[in-house]
């Protein structure tokens, strides 16, 4: 059995506006025998907002962020698509250009820290796969989640680009629609499975791109009649769910697709309480879900 | 003789009213590339399909289609390779997406053309030539800043998947962002604010949602989002004041002096005080859901070990001048977790003795 012991970076969102990711997280890594230890003293990756600033901060930042990882000596696990990319690009780069990492070490050193290289950034969905394991996982659902048909949202910075992610066919991903089966669920193929949430762009572009794409997305899991959407990613989620009344606005019309956490829904196939969970602290009405649970 | 089925996106504007999909089966031959199969249907089964080809060598960038949903060369894509990564006995050839249909898998590029003219694609000298008559002259290491961006086959691959132009056709798009960069950032050139405005025009160019498509999609080395995050580093370089780049500057103030970024004050630091207010009824439905902290209203609370991040910060920016980062080569690379490729090698190299 591989070890189950990680550095947590939980990234900005877990400890914002999404505190039922970090809360769910922690409650089904605990039964799955993934022991997390967070790294307090983590500072936000930067979200693709630094880099396009100034690159050389992001990637310094991110090398502290690495450096902490190593002084525990453990790889680091993300609950976040975008956390995830831009700690492997500022990784990507360091190991790749022995200058550019020669410098940035020579900035860690102010604070006694030195990037080395010897950790990897990965996504609790790829442990819940690889290191836990569906098997290991099967055994232990206790609430089947037979009755539901779950339309997977990856987003994008767990599938693309190939060469800082490579965890599986950008093309034909599987990981999602595995961990659904797994948990007792139906998946069901829709349009937006692999699309984008829009979330990047709100700022720049909220009415010509992202409340769009966020309506698109939402709308083609409910054309497929799915019970939920679920996303392994909290920009995803705050996008897909906190916005979607301000999507449904754009549009003209109503949506209500309820987006869970993927470790929400594997919590719920575990038989945990859907309140611990934080279920009730979604903007779209999750009571369907547990009405169903609970018939 | 193994057969698969090639189900095609047809359609006729002058005499048809909807697309159609036609489905045609075909013997499966080794090395048998799509643009072969289409050949193929079009010699004994349909002489009226119509798709565009030149090279038949990945190098002319005529032939992108859709293939099962995602942008691709057709004389490049092997039908054996497709039917595999799919799992399935039948391919699905769409022309490339977010572009007007001229007739079955052609579209239209001169709708691209015309975005293309927008930031000027070619070479305007920042000086006369050189006197004694030789060319315009750069150094390696600046060339080497343009040289992969040059490479681009204007395939319309990367339009073709971008989740930013699906929802909006006014946005310029990667294959033009891109264009833009490799002239904006050649030293040579004397019109870089000029192009810069003209992806700056009603922010356009912070209209991509960093969905990485393109980069995924682009059979050449172009790398068109990073090139547009290039063009943003640019723009800020200049001075130019967008959305973007108040959004970073808060991230990196947010970085320095508490280390996680506060959601909840970001609206109004983003937008102003009318701008803040505007969003109120969503910040109190988000607070009534217990979704934030009440104190993240007040500032909120720092990381431990904040003193260590500002001392980085300082030195940061001294010597982030002394420092050229390279511009990786990134295509077919694929990223290897270093926990993965350990255990394979221990496992292959435990082969057959246990
Ligand atoms: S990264 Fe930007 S330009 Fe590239 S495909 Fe996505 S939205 Fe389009
Ligand atoms: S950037 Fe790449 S995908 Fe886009 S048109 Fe050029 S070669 Fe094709
Ligand atoms: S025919 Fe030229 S690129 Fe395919």
């Amino acid at each position: 059995m591989a070890d189950l012991k990680y550095a947590f970076y939980t990234g900005c969102s877990a400890k914002g506006v999404a505190p039922e990711l970090y809360d769910s997280t922690m409650l089904v890594a605990e039964k799955l025998g993934m022991e997390l230890v967070e790294l307090e003293a983590a500072t936000c990756c930067g979200a693709g907002a630094v880099q396009e600033k100034d690159e050389f901060l992001a990637i310094t930042i991110n090398a502290r962020n690495l450096a902490l990882a190593e002084e525990m000596g453990l790889d680091m696990l993300t609950i976040c698509n975008t956390c995830t990319v831009m700690l492997r690009e500022s990784k990507f780069k360091l190991d790749s250009d022995p200058e550019l990492k020669k410098a940035v070490n020579e900035v860690l050193a102010e604070a006694g820290l030195e990037y080395k290289g010897t950790v990897e950034v990965t996504h609790f969905l790829w442990e819940v796969i690889d290191a836990v394991g569906l098997d290991k996982l099967k055994e232990l659902v206790v609430r089947p989640l037979k009755e539901f048909k779950v339309a997977s949202f990856y987003g994008c910075h767990i599938i693309r680009p190939p060469y800082l992610i490579g965890y599986e066919d950008p093309d034909n991903p599987k990981s999602m629609e595995m961990v659904i089966q797994a948990c007792g669920a139906t998946p069901v193929e829709h349009d937006a499975r692999l699309a984008c949430c829009g979330f990047h762009s709100f700022w720049s572009a909220e009415d010509e791109v992202t409340l769009k794409l966020t309506a698109k997305d939402a709308q083609s899991a409910k054309k497929e009649k799915a019970d939920f959407m679920v996303t392994p990613c909290p920009l995803c989620h705050t996008q897909l769910d906190a916005m979607q009344p301000e999507a449904e606005e754009k549009i003209g019309t109503n949506i209500g697709m309820p987006i869970l956490h993927l470790p929400q829904m594997i919590g719920l196939a575990l038989g945990m309480n859907p309140k611990k969970l934080g279920l009730h602290k979604h903007i779209v009405p999750t009571a369907e879900i547990i009405k169903k649970l609970a018939a | 003789m193994e057969k698969f089925n090639l189900r095609v996106f047809r359609y006729d504007p002058t005499v048809d009213e909807e697309p159609k999909y036609e489905t045609y089966t075909l013997p499966l031959e080794k090395g048998m590339t799509v643009l072969a199969a289409l050949f193929k249907v079009k010699e004994e089964q349909d002489p009226s399909i119509s798709f565009r080809y030149n090279c038949r060598a990945a190098i002319c960038g005529s032939c992108a289609v859709r293939i099962n949903g995602h942008a691709k060369l057709a004389c490049k894509e092997q039908i054996t390779k497709l039917l595999k990564q799919f799992d399935t006995d039948t391919l699905t050839v769409e022309p490339a997406g977010n572009i007007k249909v001229l007739k079955d898998l052609i579209f239209d590029m001169d709708w691209i053309v015309d975005k293309m003219k927008k930031v000027k694609p070619w070479f305007i000298p920042k000086e006369p030539p050189p006197e004694d008559g030789t060319e315009y002259r750069q150094s390696p290491e600046d060339h080497a800043k343009i040289d992969f961006a040059s490479d681009c086959i204007l395939c319309a691959s990367c339009m073709s998947d971008c989740n930013a132009l699906s929802v909006n056709k006014e946005f310029l798009g990667p294959l033009v962002l891109s264009k833009a960069y490799r002239f904006a950032a050649d030293t040579r050139d004397g019109a870089k604010r000029e192009r810069l405005e003209a992806v700056l025009d009603k922010f356009n160019l912070e209209w991509c949602v960093r969905c990485w498509e393109c980069t995924t999609r682009c059979p050449k080395e172009v790398q068109p989002y990073e090139n547009i995050i290039r063009l943003r580093i640019m723009a800020a370089e200049e001075g130019f004041k967008s959305p973007g780049e108040i959004h970073a500057e808060i991230f990196e103030q947010d970085i320095v002096n508490r280390g996680l970024l506060n959601e909840m004050l970001l609206p109004f630091r983003q937008e102003g005080l009318l701008g803040g207010l505007k969003r109120a009824p969503f910040g109190i439905k988000m607070f009534l859901k217990g979704k934030v902290n009440i104190a993240d209203f007040f500032g909120g609370h720092s990381i431990p070990r904040i003193e260590e991040v500002q001392k980085i910060y300082e030195k940061a920016q001294e010597k982030k001048k002394e420092v050229h980062i390279k511009i990786p080569q990134i295509l077919g690379l694929v990223y290897e977790d270093k926990r993965k490729s350990k255990k394979n090698k221990e496992s292959s190299s435990n082969g057959g003795q246990e």
